[in-house]
């Protein structure tokens, strides 16, 4: 186990280089570091960068960067740690989109980058996502929450539909459901049946953390 | 027809011809090389027939540029819009600059700067305000208040033109979501209006599939059409300015061969704006410098082009109240747009980004309009506005122009004399309630409420839009895009309405 590969790890990381990322998680397993320990080194990495982003010393570019960096490298530890029989553990799981007829995709990413670097795991499905889309992710992945955006208030119907979809398929007691967006309120997410809102991606991450608490 | 605002003027320009042929050819190369990705079958079958490669799999379209400068010829300098009333109809390009009131999503209650969704009877006000006021020259009705009190999102849309074809005779903006387009059509088709429609785009070089289907239905119906692309730079766009004007005129001319391989000649304008995205935040800077100098190498590129223009840059400012910040971003920004040779602007009464439309800010922004459709029209040089005879004549002092006959001539044809900006004198402003610009635009919004009464629709035209509005409702309650709570929510909020509303006759 070399400390010096998973501190170059953490470097590389923040230096937003993905292709190194992922060279130094292989070395790093290849060394024989226990796949959970390059993991935790990973998320405790991006928790850094997380943390400077809200104290205000670092900015979006520099926290999506960080995040892609990771990102790259992840897939390759989380291989290791399930062939080693394990599973990866986080501060909750998401699955997260742009409902069907909604092409918006900043704030609905920048929300993502801030709960992985948070050290949640989330699982970005883009935009313009179906309500089939949404109901075979959930059921494939087990999400703690379902986060959906909207930034047309004539697209925010959409994500009743998908609560609808999701009672039907009896998933809806086993998840929290988050709504945000520009379009829509309070009092739309209440009336749709959603668990919690946020207009902006940092005030969702909170309420994912509170609903998860 | 709207006289609207002419630049007497050359337009301001910030690129030099060798920088404006670096963007276009920086344009070709992008939708030679990458191409726009574009799923809607129909369209793929058009723009392959035209000469494009075409990736069905993938959804890709790449444009050869001999196809993009053919199409670009194609597209026409100017277009006319038919309103309710012929004397406003438009007729946009060339050197006219038009104003349209709008846009915000919910109502801005002024005793605590907070807002909510609004009523129907705060829309249909809003809506004989814009029709009172001397410079909004085309009413965004459907844009003012998309968040409606119990009315379903899809109709939203609808339920706004209607408002705006009963209370206003100025030409109309309308959307496309959903297929609500159909309506739409029908509705204006029933009165023998235009719609103009702002057509729903993403950036970075993706047209959906909804964005199409409106292009065409619209074009069907010999309506011009309106590409809304909107950048954040560093986010849908690249982080520069420059590289935001390269992708802004890719898009355009994606847009250009499109409609133009469907119906040459089919006029359209191109809705552009680029502003930079606050990397704290994630939110767009939409009252920053960026804006407008975006906006003014757009507009001078779309010139080059000879396309109708739809500038952003003003049409809200970032303040969450009618303040300072307010003024100043949304002024600015709309003198740019205006300087650099653009057509339309939408400016009169929206802010807080897209959140927010107030009709006593729209009052004080008609004001600004006026302020710069002034600045806009220069000064005429004449034998007679020149006054070498008159200046001879009067000497020096004791003489003055006051008496003179020139002075009664030319006095209130030279400056723009502002409705509810203050400029009292001190002493007179002392005794008369110390009144802001804001206290005076609350007053007179109630003035125009009570006093201005909306050219009516005939009962036939009355129940056409009806008709279409029935149907349109039914139609997505069949479909269960309105659930049986909304209905229910609707129909209630219908009920309360019609007790507000102006009574027909």
């Amino acid at each position: 186990m070399s400390e010096r590969t998973l501190t170059d790890l953490a470097t590389a990381v923040k230096e937003y280089d993905g292709e190194n990322a992922a060279q130094l998680a292989q070395q790093a397993l290849d060394e024989g570091t226990e796949p959970i320990v390059v993991l935790d080194a990973l998320t405790a990495c991006i928790r850094e960068v997380g943390d400077a982003f809200g104290a205000g010393d670092l900015f979006l570019p520099e926290l999506v960067g960080a995040a892609d960096a990771m990102e790259t490298a992840m897939p390759i530890v989380v291989a290791a740690l399930k062939a080693a029989g394990g599973s990866r553990t986080s501060a909750g799981k998401v699955v997260a989109g742009t409902v069907a007829g909604d092409i918006h995709n900043i704030g609905k990413s920048i929300f993502c980058t801030l709960l992985t670097a948070d050290g949640f795991e989330v699982i970005d499905l883009g935009i313009d996502v179906g309500v089939d889309k949404f109901i075979a992710t959930i059921k494939e992945e087990e999400p703690d929450v379902v986060a959906m955006s909207a930034l047309l208030t004539i697209t925010a119907q959409e994500q009743q539909n998908v609560i609808a979809a999701l009672e039907s398929a009896g998933l809806r007691d086993d998840l929290k459901v988050i709504v945000g967006g520009g379009a829509i309120s309070q009092r739309f997410a209440e009336s749709i049946g959603a668990d919690g809102y946020s207009p902006t991606a940092p005030g969702g991450v909170t309420l994912v953390k509170e609903l998860l608490a | 027809m709207l006289d609207g605002f002419t630049r007497s003027f050359p337009p301001l320009e910030m690129l030099t011809p060798e920088e404006m042929e670096s963007i276009h050819r920086g344009a070709l190369y992008v939708l030679e090389k990458t191409g726009m990705g574009i799923t809607h079958p129909a369209a793929l079958k058009q723009l392959a027939d035209a000469g494009c490669s075409v990736d069905v799999e993938s959804g890709r379209v790449r444009f050869p540029a001999w196809l993009v400068e053919d199409c670009m010829r194609k597209v026409p300098t100017h277009f006319r819009l038919r309103a309710r009333n012929p004397e406003q109809d438009l007729m946009v390009g060339g050197d006219t600059f038009y104003f349209m009131q709008g846009m915000g999503m919910q109502y801005l209650e002024l005793d605590t700067w907070e807002t909510r969704p609004a009523t129907g009877a705060e829309h249909r006000d809003a809506m004989i305000v814009a029709d009172a006021l001397p410079n909004v020259h085309l009413a965004e009705a459907w844009e003012i208040y998309t968040d409606r009190r119990g009315i379903p999102p899809v109709m939203v849309m609808l339920e706004n033109l209607a408002n705006g074809i009963r209370y206003s005779t100025k030409a109309q903006v309308a959307g496309n979501i959903q297929d609500t387009e159909i309506f739409g059509i029908m509705m204006a088709q029933a009165i023998g209006i235009d719609l103009f429609p702002e057509i729903e785009h993403a950036s970075p070089l993706t047209i959906h599939d909804g964005g199409v289907n409106a292009a065409y239905r619209y074009m069907d119906a010999a309506m011009p059409i309106c590409p809304a692309l909107g950048v954040a730079m560093g986010a849908q766009g690249p982080a520069t300015i420059a590289g935001s004007i390269v992708l802004q005129v890719a898009e355009t001319m994606g847009w250009a061969v499109l409609t133009q391989a469907y119906r040459p000649g089919a006029p359209i304008a191109i809705h552009h704006g680029a502003g930079a995205l606050d990397m704290r935040t994630g939110i767009d800077i939409w009252g920053g410098p960026a804006v407008s100098v975006s906006t003014t190498m757009m507009n001078q590129m779309l010139r080059r082009y000879g396309i109708p223009i739809w500038s952003n840059a003003g049409f809200a400012s970032d303040s969450k109240k009618i303040d300072f910040q307010a003024g100043f971003e949304k002024s600015t920004g709309a003198l740019m747009a205006a300087l650099s040779g653009g057509h339309l602007q939408l400016f009169q009464g929206g802010s807080s980004t897209e959140l927010l439309f107030s009709p006593e800010l729209m009052v004080m922004d008609d004001d600004v309009a006026g302020w710069i459709g002034r600045i806009l029209q220069g000064a005429r040089i004449t034998e007679e506005t020149l006054a070498v005879d008159v200046i001879n004549e009067i000497g020096p002092i004791p003489g003055h122009y006051l008496g003179h006959g020139h002075t009664r001539e030319f006095w209130n044809k030279e400056d723009y004399f502002m409705a509810v900006a203050d400029h009292e004198p001190y002493s007179a402003w002392l005794t008369t309630g110390k009144k802001d610009m804001l206290s005076r635009a609350t007053e007179k919004v109630e003035e125009i409420l009570a006093t201005h009464k909306p050219a009516p629709l005939s009962d036939a035209e009355w129940e056409a839009v009806d008709d279409a509005l029935s149907e349109a409702r039914n139609h997505y309650r069949s479909k269960g895009v309105i659930s049986d709570a909304d209905w229910s929510d609707y129909m209630d909020e219908l009920k309360l309405e019609e007790g507000e509303h102006l009574a027909r006759a």
